[in-house]
């Protein structure tokens, strides 16, 4: 696209914000006067792309410092989060919707702890020292358990170290799915404001299933409106501000005994193999790149207790791996 | 959620960390320290396996030991004054202490889940208002059984029996959450028809609620002798390995008795 079409279609806001004028002449844009540059909102600085913001010479040069540095930050590479997680090389990478599920006690929460302990330690300890949002629905976040993994994962657990990791999580509980999605659209301004955060945690999804399905009545689409209107926030805060969002999802339902039952063909590997049976709604589900499946062994002769089958949906590969759970959190 | 404090709520948070409750000696090593407050723990356990004796001695411990008020949702009948004053007094001779003790317990009768939520939500209200009464402090709330409650209502093709059991526990963990106290449910018991194990009953929906689940079994496999003699093992903690095993005895009003822990599965 050239670049002069970009120009003209993303500046008309951003003049607002400058205070400059633009005349077109034969198609180009020329600066006329810069009077009082004022400093365009963090949003709009996000979506312009950089080459636009170098070429634009008249905003704040110190805004489009943070700003280079904080997107070079932002992308700084997820990609040592959780190897084992993933089926292939490279992940996650920014964008990524990677989706829990699994029965009850089989570790995903354990799991979102280990996460945010990789994301919040610092990179002199070997985490990645990035910042998270945890939203929590299900309210089974424990942070005596938090602090205990990271006591056990930092060299020198000090009080004043783990304050400093600590520093680096945000948390939020919300009680109903209404709520969820009011919280949703009011975390744009935290995204806005902290370049750095780059994890979106959600625990869990599913958790307001029941409630919706019966406050909807009997119209299917009533029912799936809150969680529909959730996937698209979502989706549109994980695109705009270049985040990597885990969700879980809890196995509400048994996997219908008889294919023949089910509606969807099965065609993909992961589906035989483990009980999934999907029940939210069509825009979540699209949405999700990566499937992880959570079990439980249940032989206790093998050392591993828990077991994951990951899948890449657009790839169409799969992964199984076991983990533990020890004092310091999951073990590969 | 007010925009300013985002930031600070995390290190809020760690300084009001969640607080275990200790009750019963042989139950707290079984519990990491006892019960937790911010959180739902479950009993589970076939009838006859002294759930409701449990969940007595809990409340005496609590409101002799720790001086500390209880709040004991009764929906099947079995909670009897005398029994509990046996309880307290084994523990304690002095009357005057008893009477305090069974002052701080109340106890609220609901037998179906409209009365129950009726209650909780009379709880939250005294609760936010502060209202200083003869209701102190409350830490902890018994529900003696949740399975009474939410039973008649599952089966069936229409999730409404589903949704209310779904906003009975969103209830229970946000009061347990917000006001800091501990909430313990017990529960039956059913068997798993693939892998022949003991599960909770309620099915799957109500199996991600609990955070912490302990099973009460019968100690002795013959019933010509009664005993008063239980096994407890953690099936379900977020901060333990599953599969430790204790023993209790729930006779002679003394459910404190500490015996030894038994490790049957390692991690």
């Amino acid at each position: 696209m050239p670049v002069e079409c970009l120009i003209s279609a993303l500046l008309p806001s951003l003049l607002l914000q400058c205070g400059q004028t633009f005349v077109r002449v034969e198609g180009k844009l020329f600066a006329v006067s810069a009077r009082n540059p004022v400093a365009p909102s963090m949003a709009l600085m996000r979506q312009v792309p950089l080459e636009i913001l170098l070429q634009n010479s008249e905003v704040n040069t110190g805004l489009i410092k943070t700003q280079l540095l904080a997107r070079l930050e932002g992308r700084s590479s997820l990609k040592n989060l959780e190897p084992y997680l993933f089926a292939e090389e490279g992940s996650p990478v920014h964008g990524d919707v990677v989706e829990f599920h699994g029965p009850e006690g089989t570790g995903k929460t354990e799991m979102l702890y280990h996460l945010i302990a990789r994301c919040i330690i610092p990179k002199a300890e070997g985490g990645l020292e990035v910042e998270v949002m945890f939203v929590d629905t299900d309210y089974h976040f424990d942070m005596l358990r938090l602090v205990t993994i990271l006591e056990n994962r930092l060299a020198q657990g000090t009080e004043e170290m783990i304050k400093q990791c600590l520093g680096r999580l945000f948390l939020v509980s919300c009680s109903s799915s209404t709520q969820l999605l009011l919280t949703l659209y009011s975390l744009e301004n935290l995204f806005c404001a902290h370049p750095s955060l780059c994890v979106l945690l959600l625990d869990s999804l599913s958790a307001f299933y029941w409630i919706d399905r019966s406050n909807g009545g009997e119209s299917l689409t009533l029912q799936e409106m809150n969680l529909k209107k959730c996937a698209n926030i979502l989706e549109k805060l994980v695109t705009q501000h270049h985040l990597v969002l885990f969700a879980t999802t809890q196995t509400l339902m048994q996997k219908s005994a008889n294919p023949a039952e089910s509606f969807l063909p099965l065609k993909l590997p992961h589906e035989t193999e483990t009980d999934y049976r999907p029940y939210l709604c069509k825009s979540w589900q699209q949405m999700v790149t990566h499937r992880i499946f959570f079990s439980k062994q249940s032989n206790s002769g093998n050392s591993k207790g828990f077991t994951v089958v990951s899948c890449h949906l657009k790839r169409h590969q799969t992964v199984k791996r076991s983990f533990s759970v020890a004092e310091c959190g999951v073990q590969f | 959620m007010a925009s300013g404090r985002w930031w600070t709520l995390c290190l809020q948070t760690w300084r009001t960390l969640p607080k275990s409750v200790p009750c019963l000696t042989s139950l707290d090593q079984l519990l990491d320290s006892g019960l937790y407050t911010g959180e739902v723990t479950e009993l589970m356990g076939a009838p006859g396996t002294g759930k409701t004796q449990v969940c007595l001695g809990i409340a005496a411990s609590v409101s002799l030991g720790l001086k500390q008020h209880v709040l004991f949702l009764d929906s099947t009948g079995g909670f009897t004054a005398s029994r509990l004053c046996q309880m307290l007094q084994a523990q304690t001779e002095d009357e005057e202490e008893q009477l305090e003790a069974l002052q701080r317990i109340q106890v609220v009768r609901v037998f179906n889940i409209y009365e129950l939520l009726s209650a909780l939500q009379e709880l939250r209200d005294r609760l936010s208002q502060q209202v200083v009464s003869s209701m102190g402090p409350l830490k902890m709330v018994l529900l003696d059984s949740v399975s009474a409650v939410i039973s008649p209502l599952l089966g069936g093709r229409q999730s409404e029996g589903l949704a209310l059991m779904m906003q009975l526990s969103k209830e229970l963990k946000t009061l347990a959450r917000e006001f800091s106290l501990a909430v313990v449910v017990t529960n039956q018991v059913t068997r798993d028809s693939s892998t022949g194990l003991l599960k909770p009953a309620l099915g799957r929906s109500w199996s991600f609620v609990p955070s912490t689940r302990v099973l009460l079994e019968s100690k002795e496999a013959s019933w010509d002798k009664a005993s008063t003699r239980r096994a407890a093992s953690l099936a379900k903690s977020p901060r333990q390995p599953t599969g430790i095993q204790v023993e209790l005895d729930i006779g002679n009003g003394d459910v404190l008795e500490p015996s030894l822990v038994t490790p049957t599965q390692g991690l």
